[in-house]
């Protein structure tokens, strides 16, 4: 579709935009007040943002041709505030999805939501870009995408969409503080296969906690403050007190460099680490555990 | 290209700020007899006094109130530029819509936004009005009023459907086409 050189024919192609994307947008019915929304992702899975599902039983869904059907409950990762929905309905087509590789600061975007039974738009630009992030709550977002669009309530689990309607990602207020970000397509597709095929999102850990302190030639490293029973980093042979120089030959200086190599690919997977330990070098292999899903809510 | 700024320019000449007790808001110069339609709460008493877009200043008085619906027709004995009112009826999600009024007492100030949804009573905006927008136009990118801007709730600006504003003017057949 080539956008067009007027206002008007603007405004009308993103009315299509709307209706391209607001075909996949559902209202989800899962906590007291007005719904959130939620994305038809593949048939039967709807995907929607874990912190605006209040309960995990008498769950609905409106779908765009206003039916409410039931959903069941089928997961969720608090990592990255996403949670799936199984819905019976093969009336839905699922969303498409944009070619993220094009993606620029500046684009037109829309977010999409269904609070209630019809689609709601706002409108705005992708404000910023930028490489992979772990959220304060523990997940990997594989790209940063800020749209200065405004999420109003009730629009946590809808869409963002580009100009044509084809879905960027999920928009969530409830990863950052003040304004809203959208979870890329790239990571709900790879947590979406997560859940249903694992229940959860694989994790790794080592069983240890961790503090910055400079070594005395100027390098910084972690020291181990607590180290779980047992666990990974136990099992290894490392002790409190040691100090974490690098994993695999590259160098250590906080917690999200260890946690680089903490993927759920790396689970049993053994690492090499670096230690100091009263001021000798040490070399030991760590084979990453996984860690277990939190309870549910 | 006809961008947002053409498009407005003769839309703010439509736009007149009304001044009252404690406070003021936008209107909609409606037609060429000099009639205005604005929010019932803008206009408090009987009486307003109004300021043009070319800075005139002048007074009006109330014909028609429908404090439900918040609408309210003045008279002036003023030759206004009427703005060419579209039909909300057509509206659709996504579209995109400007707002002429005077926020915080900033004369013809426009903004940019798109129709957040439709149906029931209100065109919800998304779009950033303030205090002063009530009683001022919303209109398509085609620069025909669509609404009338009255409240903002949980950031989202409301406006009464041009469709229901003609109703009350009593002229919706004649200002259809």
């Amino acid at each position: 579709m080539a956008i067009s050189n007027s206002l008007a024919e603007l405004s009308r192609d993103l009315s299509q935009a709307v209706e391209i994307g607001g075909a996949a947008v559902v209202a989800v019915h899962g906590r007291p007040d007005i719904p959130s929304s939620g994305i038809l992702w593949r048939e039967g899975v709807v995907v929607t943002t874990d912190h605006t599902l209040k309960r995990h039983e008498d769950i609905t869904v409106t779908l765009p041709n206003h039916n409410t059907i039931s959903a069941k409950f089928a997961g969720r990762d608090t990592g990255t505030d996403i949670a799936i929905l199984r819905i019976d309905d093969q009336t839905t087509p699922a969303a498409k999805l944009t070619d993220e590789a094009s993606l620029k600061a500046g684009n037109i975007v829309l977010a999409l939501g269904r609070p209630g039974d019809n689609v709601s738009a706002s409108f705005g630009v992708i404000s910023a870009l930028n490489s992979a992030w772990r959220t304060w709550r523990g997940g990997q977002i594989d790209r940063f995408i800020r749209p200065d669009v405004s999420i109003y309530y009730g629009f946590s689990g809808g869409a963002l969409v580009d100009v044509e309607g084809l879905v960027i990602g999920l928009n969530t207020s409830g990863l950052t503080r003040g304004y809203g970000v959208t979870v890329p397509a790239s990571t709900v597709s790879r947590i979406v296969g997560d859940l249903l095929t694992q229940g959860h999102v694989r994790r790794g850990y080592f069983g240890v906690g961790l503090h910055p302190v400079e070594l005395p030639d100027g390098s910084t490293g972690l020291i181990i403050l607590s180290l779980e029973p047992n666990g990974p980093a136990a099992k290894a042979g490392v002790f409190l007190g040691d100090v974490l120089v690098s994993l695999d030959g590259k160098p250590v200086h906080d917690t999200d460099d260890v946690q680089a190599h903490l993927a759920g690919d790396r689970i049993g997977k053994p690492v090499t680490a670096q230690l100091v330990r009263g001021g000798a070098p040490l070399t030991l292999d760590i084979v990453p555990g996984e860690r277990r899903p939190e309870g549910g809510r | 290209m006809r961008g947002i700024a053409e498009i407005a320019e003769p839309l703010r000449r439509s736009t007149v700020q009304i001044l009252n007790r404690g406070g003021g808001g936008s209107g909609i110069a409606w037609d060429a007899e000099g009639r205005i339609l604005t929010n019932s709460h803008v206009v408090r008493g009987d009486e307003a006094h109004v300021i043009d877009a070319n800075g005139q200043r002048f007074r009006a008085r109330v014909i028609r109130r429908d404090r439900e619906r918040d609408l309210a027709l003045l008279e002036t004995n003023r030759a206004l530029e009427p703005a060419p009112i579209g039909d909300s009826g057509l509206l659709r999600t996504g579209q995109i819509v400007i707002a002429i009024g005077n926020p915080m007492g900033v004369p013809g100030a426009v903004v940019f936004g798109m129709v957040h949804a439709t149906g029931g009573n209100w065109i919800q905006a998304d779009i950033r009005l303030a205090p002063g927008n009530s009683g001022g136009l919303l209109a398509d990118a085609e620069g025909r009023v669509v609404g009338v801007n009255t409240m903002i709730y949980r950031g989202l600006g409301l406006a009464i459907p041009s469709n229901d504003a003609a109703a009350f003017v009593g002229y919706r057949e004649a200002r259809a086409a």
